[in-house]
């Protein structure tokens, strides 16, 4: 199987549509979509319709459509997005505890019926917990794995078979549980889905609920002992991670730096407290921001571990998928500074080679 | 002078593939809750033709309803709001289902990619069967009290700039925050039509909503209630059922004609059954005893296709005045359905609405 390339979904704002916007600006512009006044709150289907397009044309598969609470419900835009695309699926992130599992597959499903079966789940278990809170949920992490574990059991349960569901658990009970829109799609009765996080228990997770285990890049010497035990056991593992592509390695090392911030101290992973994936990509930043001579996490103390970042030319780049897929991982979720000018590149310069090297060796 | 605003008209969203159906027995209840039903699947053929017919008719919004039975009501407003520019969206939904924090971001998602045009109906629960497949286990007065906190966090996400914080028996929310804010040319908060006829129904809809929606009664039995909610602020909407032919007598042989054979009248009569709605209850008690409730206003299809079946029938210049009277004594909007779903919006648009439009004009200029 060729690899899958998915992209983040620019933020609402975020793709600007006339001139050109510097990789700085377009960082500064994730940054501060967190404050109350920034573009990222409101929809705006211009600059999203336009980098669909692009992504399409990129060949990138599907969109990662995050959920917070600084941006627009991720339900919503893949739907408006959905109905104005015809390839690019949408993998929508949601976290358990906020919705009943029936409705939430009743939204899924229903969904699926309006976009051809175009869409994906990103399970996250929870972020930070102030921002759970306003959420109304009060669990603790390991608790909100549990819980997970059995809103995605009770998820399943309706898309797998075609009886009641009856679910008795600890976070949630269905009696008689019954939908009459299913799943539509060409090809599957179910969404994937993709289960991120770091911890024991999301792995855990990703095994016995998802088809995917979603964690940001590291070297393929660190991972490959997991990966392959997912892959045994049937989960595929995808990987998070930043690219900057440029002719050369040492102009993408610049455009890198261009992107650190002047004050040190302001930081977005302070806001993402009791997630272990947060808290390790810290600590791996300080010990050393370069993991290998084309993966930097130089940003990471600064914006928090998906800003981990694969860089070099085209040649390198491409080199460092297909390590990648050598050990068995089917699948990156790539951001980029601009997203929109970074897909591009990443279409015309580095999947050609990706194809053809895929071509030749598998 | 005293200016009073022109009568609101909304139209039922017809179910999956009820656009393109041609008599009403192929929409009633028993069918659409089928598993195999095309209700269950997504339509947006017809619907687009729904909405763009509705724009022409003169209706200012649609209502979609929710069951496990049809496609979500939220994610469907999304779909069909990219096709029409003026037509709103009153999106039914089940407070206990989704918190309200995620239910509010939801809601003004959608109203940014609508440019505003969604309200909301909010109905506390139907049948307790259908709540427990929701994961919802509480009992009808519960539901209410539950409704009521949940309601109370939306409108103050609404109404607040600051964070929201609520600690009650049903739910509680520490430093709520969406950025994402309900979005429209003329409002901050979307309408929200609280439906029920139960004490705790108005209660509700007093404090928590903008509109209290019910089934249509004669305008004599309803002016004490209309005139209470109107005091308060709260508008009065009406459900209805619409049959406008040419003559009375036409219209009349028509509502007959939609009365479907024996067993169908048992299989619903066995779904209306396992409901705990005092709506419901109310309108097959109607139903049943009397069937005609005026000259105008028959019941007897009630036991077929639902409480929301009361049918309004007669010529258009007979129901233009019917419209006029509830106006009297101050009911401001109401949501139709008819048979076939298409057909009789535009008989409405074109003969039934220019009747009630001219009328109110002519009350503004006596004014």
């Amino acid at each position: 199987m060729n690899l899958r390339f998915h992209w983040m979904l620019p933020k609402s704002g975020e793709v600007v549509l006339q001139g050109v916007q510097t990789p700085r600006e377009a960082a500064r512009f994730r940054v501060e979509s967190t404050r109350v006044d920034s573009p990222a709150a409101r929809p705006e289907m211009e600059g999203w319709i336009h980098f669909a397009q692009q992504a399409e044309k990129a060949g990138i598969e599907s969109v990662l459509v995050a959920l917070n609470r600084y941006e627009p419900d991720p339900f919503m835009v893949s739907c408006a997005l959905g109905r104005a695309t015809k390839q690019l699926k949408f993998i929508v992130a949601y976290r358990s505890g906020l919705m009943q599992p029936t409705i939430f597959v009743q939204q899924v499903n229903t969904l699926s019926g309006l976009i051809d079966g175009r869409v994906d789940l990103n399970i996250v278990a929870g972020s930070s917990t102030a921002e759970q809170h306003g959420y109304g949920d009060f669990l603790a992490h390991d608790e909100r794995y549990a819980r997970a574990e059995e809103f995605l059991a009770v998820c399943n349960a309706f898309w797998r078979s075609d009886r009641e569901v009856d679910f008795e658990g600890r976070y949630y009970r269905v009696e008689k549980g019954k939908l009459n829109t299913p799943f539509i799609a060409p090809d599957r009765a179910a969404p994937e889905i993709y289960i991120s996080g770091h911890s024991e228990p999301s792995e855990q997770l990703a095994r016995s609920q998802g088809t995917c285990w979603l964690r940001v890049a590291d070297t393929p010497e660190k991972l490959a002992s997991t990966v392959s035990r997912m892959r045994t056991q049937g989960i595929r593992v995808c990987l998070r991670l930043g690219l900057i592509c440029r002719p050369t390695r040492a102009e993408a090392i610049s455009v890198a730096k261009s992107i650190l911030p002047e004050d040190k101290h302001e930081t977005t992973t302070s806001l993402k407290d009791d997630s272990q994936m947060y808290r390790e990509g810290a600590a791996v930043a300080e010990d050393a921001h370069w993991l290998s001579r084309n993966l930097w996490a130089g940003l990471v103390p600064h914006y928090g571990p998906v800003w981990t970042v694969l860089l070099g030319s085209p040649e390198e780049v491409a080199e460092a998928f297909l390590a990648y897929k050598k050990i068995g991982v089917s699948e990156f979720i790539i951001s980029g500074w601009p997203e929109i000018d970074e897909v591009n590149r990443f279409g015309r310069e580095v999947l050609p080679l990706v194809r053809d090297a895929e071509a030749k060796r598998w | 002078m005293r200016m009073t605003k022109n009568l609101r008209f909304h139209w039922m969203l017809p179910k999956g593939g009820e656009v393109g159906m041609k008599t009403a027995q192929e929409t009633n209840r028993v069918l659409t809750t089928k598993s195999t039903s095309p209700a269950a699947i997504p339509d947006m053929e017809g619907w687009v033709k729904f909405a763009r017919q509705a724009e022409e008719s003169g209706i200012e919004s649609v209502l979609l309803s929710f069951s496990r039975y049809e496609p979500d009501t939220i994610v469907i407003a999304c779909a069909i709001g990219q096709f029409a520019t003026k037509l709103k969206f009153i999106v039914a939904y089940r407070s206990g289902l989704i918190g309200p924090t995620s239910f509010v971001q939801q809601l003004n998602t959608l109203s940014g990619l609508l440019g505003g045009r969604v309200a909301l109906n909010v109905v506390a629960g139907s049948s307790t069967a259908e709540q427990r497949g929701y994961g919802d286990f509480l009992e009808h007065d519960d539901r209410y009290e539950r409704a009521g906190e949940f309601l109370s966090i939306c409108n103050s996400f609404w109404q607040n700039k600051n964070e929201v914080n609520f600690e009650g028996k049903h739910y509680h929310i520490e430093q709520g925050k969406i950025h994402t804010p309900f979005t429209a040319p003329d409002r901050s908060a979307p309408e929200i039509y609280i439906s029920g006829h139960s004490a705790q129904a108005q209660q509700l809809a007093r404090e928590r909503g903008s509109c209290w929606l019910r089934l249509i009664d004669t305008p004599e039995k309803l002016a004490p209630a209309v005139k209470s909610f109107r005091e308060q602020g709260v508008e009065v909407a009406l459900r209805l059922a619409l049959i406008c032919r040419p003559t009375y007598e036409e219209a009349v042989a028509a509502g007959k004609a939609m009365l479907p054979d024996e067993d169908i009248r048992k299989q619903e009569r066995t779904i209306l059954g396992t409901s705990d709605s005092q709506t419901l209850h109310h309108a097959l008690a109607v139903a049943d005893e009397v069937g005609w409730m005026s000259r105008n206003l028959w019941a007897g299809t009630v036991p077929y296709y639902g409480s929301s079946a009361i049918t309004l029938l007669g010529s258009p210049q007979e129901l233009a005045g019917c419209f006029l009277e509830y106006k009297k004594i101050g009911v401001t909007q109401f949501i139709i359905s008819g048979w076939p779903k298409l057909d009789e919006m535009i008989i409405f648009g074109r003969d039934v609405l220019p009747l009630v439009r001219e009328a109110e004009a002519r009350e503004q200029t006596r004014n």
